[in-house]
């Protein structure tokens, strides 16, 4: 027999209003194991608290039922009135929600109180099954892993470890950087990128606590919050970076020198052995063995020869390394949307002269492969005429994606700025959908750009043609005017839509979170948790997250880097107790639960039992209680009800069910 | 609780919701907060997930006095427990077949998917169910008539099934 | 079938008698000529008892969950008990090492009260064992006979004549547990109906109690069914429990197929421990 204290709470005139909370208290003190029943103005103010703390030490109450708002309004005020001003498990409560969900939603008490009455005998036929329960400590691991090493991983690599906790990146390109130091200037501001991204680069190399593998992946992660077990499969680079000093001379002599080169977006060319550029970090080179004829064929071995230090070993292995992070940040990035396979009208890449944004920025760029002269791909020449056509791929759900990639207009206006700014008397046409520009001092820019002569057009290019003059002929349409619009440009620059980086999904199952419809990771809260992710110790910082700028990546790579801060200084964290229990006696092994369970926590175990007064040997499921997130798929699966969700245990939901039905 | 309104006489179907605490229940609370009315027929029963509604609770309810029975959860894909629904959805796809094949009217048992923010579906969905369910009558009214119960005599077991096993096992038990 | 059954006691003598197994179920002759009854032999001279003719009615293969931890046991299996097999192999019940599978293709059995083929056998659609360590006698054809005739006859009826007849069904019902008992997908260590504390299955013996039962029971194994029909057999009032069965069975087949009865391999998800994204969604 428990003794249940009921307390049905007025919230002013909200509850009262509509629900006879003393006809509400009477009904319940009739109510099996039902000790006590009163009501209280606002039950969850201090003096209600009180109110609540008094009744159950002078009732002798061992379960509490409270009828006031949502449980997912104030249960958690009223487990930690349990727990610390009173003896009573603050599980042993239960919320009948009779505002949200009954006077709120009721005219008048004659609807209104029967239905609280009826929500309080649920209550308290639940309550009645509630058991104690008790949290538990886990340990937390100080380390943190950063899953991609541009410029939002490094932010908040950086973060990370200036808190004083190591961190490792792993990057699975030769060099951390990311897209930041492929561009030439930043907008608004029109700071060089490579200017401000290398040194954080740098700065990450130097970092005492940061430890950073490239060309590395990975593949496995077990366990959970504060114990992430983690499979790291680094690849093999075919140089001894220990030997290494990179002095450069295996690159001047490598004889494959005709690799289009990555970070110049196959504008120019590279060596097999090389380092993607003079700033990249870690900065020595490694060996692309697609394209070395020594690991091709077996034949050349020039860098060896020329190595000074000896560091080129052709015999190198992947390494796979297994090690314990406390908290993991997904920093995956974005990949620019293939338009070449989507766009046949725009040429479909072959014209040399329609070039994609990122490769505009590299012809800009003074390092790149021009020496910053923007020249035609395909004829070396001045473009004296340029078209920028925006959302391709962006907002086009038909051929591209839904989603607005939110950087692009910024960064088409920069081009236009750009070009007018390089070219004198340039024209530049761009095409549009929307001008988007939303941030601290961006519609300044654009109003800047359309002053120096940009002629915006609002309307999507519908075809690209090109003459045999070598000109490329644009036709749209002005939507504002409705005229066809004709232009002959030197080049087309297109903005691309900014897609989830090849590798996402894969990477969604390993760490064991979701990806929205879009392909980027899914937040746990798309206002209030913005960084964190529904699996705990897995944050999300940058384009991982959705398309966005530099700016918002770096200061949502700060966000994360604080939640981890946050995580990595508890020496523990309190385990959740509503998670599902697996009782040996009733259990046969099935694995029914195994299959189910969507974070891995259940696996079959070999247990000694005692039963019968005999010690028997037997497979039985056990659940890790660190990784259950306390859905219950697994106790429904089921038959026996071996598996039972604390909290929400199968008794308690039939005698609520039966409270219902019967009454 | 009277099963007929006192002053009315008219039926007041007794209809259970199981809503998932994430979306369906966080909807309920929406309505709330929004002060949408809808129908005091349906009462909610908390469960973390729709992957934790046992069909056993369903069957149960029906049988024990409820007219109705609501199954609410995310939509699939929104789960907060990433699959859940999925799972909810294929058992009570296949227990819904069951019970209707079993002569359950298919009103009295239904599943929707409702959203954090969808408060208005939850009323709708409500507001449907009740109506569905007033139109039906209560639960005793699933039962067969006397021509169907004719219709069918005698095709159930075979006909070696003993009368007097029956009887006996009946006066054992 | 008489040569079947010479070779099955060769081979379960010698099995024996080489220590290779320590048990073979089979089996044995009852008190009348059409009676048998499941038999288990440990000695390689009682191999001589073992029988196998047109009145082996009964489904064996759970007599093998008896003998786990006592070595090597053989099973003599048709089409049905080698399904039962990979039932247990895929519930964690058996580990395929520890059961040694003498094959029988079976040409059906005969019901001893009617004289007529059984009709779990009617309806059989695997008759050929689909595991085994070794195959006694040439295999069968496998007519896969159509095994929805009764849910066909169910559906067409109205709502109200369904339920009239589950009424009737459970109605009769008097829980004796014998189709769980008899039931390969039923290995629980503690039924539902038996856990008095959480109240699944109420005490009261009336016709909703029974329906209870019947059903969620039917909704435990229904997408694990193997089809074997051995509840049906084993149901002393006769009561047509393969037509929930069966109608679960093609529901899953058409919704989650294809689902052409359970226990043909030893492992793959169950339909109901697994799902798709793109499931068709009939809830919005």
């Amino acid at each position: 027999m428990s003794r249940i204290g009921v307390f049905v709470c007025h919230c002013g005139t909200n509850i009262a209003g509509t629900v006879d909370v003393e006809a509400v208290a009477d009904a319940a003190r009739q109510m099996p194991n039902v000790a006590y029943a009163g009501t209280n103005k606002y039950m969850c103010s201090a003096q209600g608290q009180d109110y609540i703390v008094d009744i159950i030490k002078e009732h002798n109450l061992d379960r509490v039922v409270i009828a006031s708002c949502s449980p997912r309004m104030h249960e958690r005020l009223f487990r930690k009135v349990l727990a610390e001003k009173t003896d009573l498990n603050p599980y042993l409560l239960e919320v009948a929600n009779i505002r949200e969900q009954c006077s709120w939603v009721h005219k008048d008490k004659q609807i209104g109180t029967p239905k609280a009455i009826n929500l309080v005998a649920m209550a308290v036929a639940k309550a009645d099954c509630d058991t104690q329960l008790f949290t538990h400590e886990i340990p937390v691991t100080k380390r943190a892993l950063i899953i991609g090493g541009g410029i939002a991983g490094i932010q908040a690599a950086l973060d990370i470890a200036d808190a004083g906790f190591p961190v490792t990146i792993v990057e699975r390109k030769t060099t951390i950087g990311g897209k930041m130091p492929m561009l030439d200037k930043t907008f608004p501001t029109l700071d060089c990128s490579a200017c401000i991204s290398t040194p954080k680069m740098s700065e990450c190399e130097a970092h005492p606590l940061i430890e950073i593998k490239t060309l590395s992946e990975v593949e496995k992660v077990e366990g959970y919050i504060g114990n992430f077990d983690v499979t790291i499969r680094e690849k093999a680079k075919y140089i001894d970076y220990d030997k290494c000093t990179g002095c450069g001379m295996c690159e001047t002599k490598c004889p494959q020198k005709k690799i289009p080169s990555e970070f110049n977006q196959g504008m120019s060319t590279r060596t097999a052995v090389y380092k993607p550029f003079p700033q990249a970090v870690p900065s020595k080179p490694t060996i692309d063995a697609d394209h070395c004829r020594m690991l091709t064929e077996g034949k050349c071995g020039v860098c060896a020869k020329v190595c000074p230090t000896g560091a080129i070993d052709y015999q190198d292995v992947d390494r796979v390394t297994t090690e314990r992070y406390g908290a993991i940040v997904l920093a995956t990035g974005y990949e620019l949307i293939d338009w070449t396979r989507l766009y046949g009208e725009y040429g479909g890449g072959r014209y040399a002269d329609v070039i994609s944004g990122l490769q505009f920025e590299r012809l800009v760029n003074a390092s790149g492969p021009t020496e910053g002269h923007i020249l035609r791909p395909s004829d070396g020449t001045e473009p004296k005429t340029m078209v920028i056509v925006k959302c391709v791929g962006s907002r086009d759900p038909h051929k591209g994606v839904p989603y607005c990639s939110r950087a692009c207009c910024m960064y088409g206006a920069k081009h236009a700025h750009q070009f007018m700014d390089k070219v004198p008397g340039g024209k530049c046409f761009v095409f549009y959908m929307d001008v988007r520009t939303p941030g601290k001092n961006y519609d300044e820019f654009y109003m800047n750009t359309l002053h120096e002569g940009a002629r915006y057009i609002r309307g999507r290019i519908s075809k690209i043609t090109r003459r045999s003059d070598g000109k490329l002929v644009c036709l749209g349409e002005d939507t504002l005017s409705g005229n066809v619009v004709e232009v002959d440009a030197d080049m087309v620059v297109l903005e691309t839509a900014m897609v989830p980086p090849e590798g996402a999904k894969k990477l969604a199952q390993t760490v064991n979170t979701q990806l929205g419809p879009e392909g980027f990771f899914t937040e746990a809260h798309p206002k209030l948790r913005p960084v964190e992710t529904n699996t705990g110790g897995l944050y999300l910082a940058g384009t991982a997250q959705g398309p966005k700028d530099i700016p918002d990546t770096v200061a949502q790579a700060g966000a994360a880097a604080a939640k981890v801060i946050g995580l990595l200084c508890k020496q523990s964290i309190e385990s959740n107790p509503m998670v599902a229990h697996v009782d040996d006696s009733k259990c046969s092994g099935c694995g029914a639960c195994v299959d189910i369970c969507p974070y891995s926590a259940v696996t079959l175990v070999e247990k000694t039992l005692r039963e019968n007064s005999r010690k028997v040997t037997r497979t039985v499921a056990q659940v890790n209680e660190g990784l259950c997130q306390g859905c219950g798929a697994c106790t429904v699966a089921c038959r026996p009800g071996a598996s039972d969700l604390l909290g929400f245990n199968d008794e308690g939901i039939m005698r609520e069910v039966e409270a219902y039905a019967t009454r | 609780m009277p099963r007929d309104n006192e002053q009315t006489g008219e039926f007041t179907p007794k209809i259970l919701a199981f809503c998932c605490n994430w979306c369906t229940y966080a909807g309920a609370d929406l309505a709330g907060l929004n002060r949408m009315n809808y129908p005091a027929d349906v009462k909610v029963l908390r469960v973390p997930c729709s992957g934790r509604v046992n069909p056993q609770y369903v069957l149960k309810a029906l049988q024990s006095g409820c007219d109705g029975v609501l199954v609410c959860g995310c939509h699939p894909g929104d789960c907060h427990y990433s699959t859940g629904n999925y799972y909810a959805k294929r058992r009570m796809m296949i227990f819904k077949r069951m019970v209707e094949f079993a002569g359950l009217s298919p009103e009295r048992f239904q599943i929707r998917w409702i959203s954090g923010s969808e408060a208005g579906k939850f009323r709708d969905t409500v507001v449907e169910v009740s109506e569905q369910i007033r139109a039906l009558g209560p639960m005793e009214n699933d039962a067969p008539s006397r021509a169907a119960i004719d219709a069918v005599a005698g095709t159930v077991a075979s006909p070696e099934a003993d009368e007097e096993l029956f009887a006996a096992a009946k006066e054992a038990i | 079938m008489a040569d079947v059954q010479d070779t099955i006691r060769e081979r379960a003598a010698a099995l024996l008698s080489s220590g290779e197994v320590s048990a073979v179920i089979g089996w044995g002759a009852g008190r009348f000529d059409d009676v048998r009854f499941p038999l288990v032999v440990k000695r390689a001279e009682d191999a001589g008892k073992l029988v196998f003719d047109a009145s082996c009615v009964q489904m064996t293969a759970k007599r093998l969950l008896e003998h786990t931890g006592e070595g090597k046991v053989a099973l003599v299996a048709r089409g049905c008990e080698s399904r039962a097999v990979n039932r247990f192999i895929a519930d964690h019940q058996l580990t395929r090492d520890q059961v040694y599978v003498i094959g029988v293709p079976c040409p059906g059995m005969v019901d001893p009260a009617t004289g007529e083929t059984l009709k779990r056998c009617a309806e059989c659609q695997v008759r050929n064992p689909v595991v085994h360590d070794e195959l006694v006698g040439d295999p069968v054809p496998e007519p896969k006979p159509y095994r929805f005739a009764e849910v066909d006859r169910v559906e067409a009826m109205s709502r109200e004549e369904r339920r009239a007849f589950f009424d009737e069904m459970y109605g009769k019902c008097i829980r004796c547990y014998a189709c769980r008992n008899a039931c390969p997908c039923c290995t629980c260590r503690e039924c539902f109906v038996e856990q008095d504390k959480v109240g699944w299955q109420g005490k009261a013996f009336n016709v909703n109690e029974a329906r209870y039962y019947g059903m969620i029971r039917a909704f435990h194994t229904g997408d694990r069914c193997i089809e074997c029909g051995e509840c049906e057999r084993a149901c002393p009032m006769g009561l047509p429990l393969m037509v929930i069965m069966h109608q679960q069975v093609r529901d899953i087949d058409k919704l989650f197929g294809p689902y052409e009865g359970g226990g043909l391999t030893d492992s793959g998800p169950d339909p109901l421990r697994t799902y798709k994204t793109d499931d068709i969604e009939e809830f919005m």
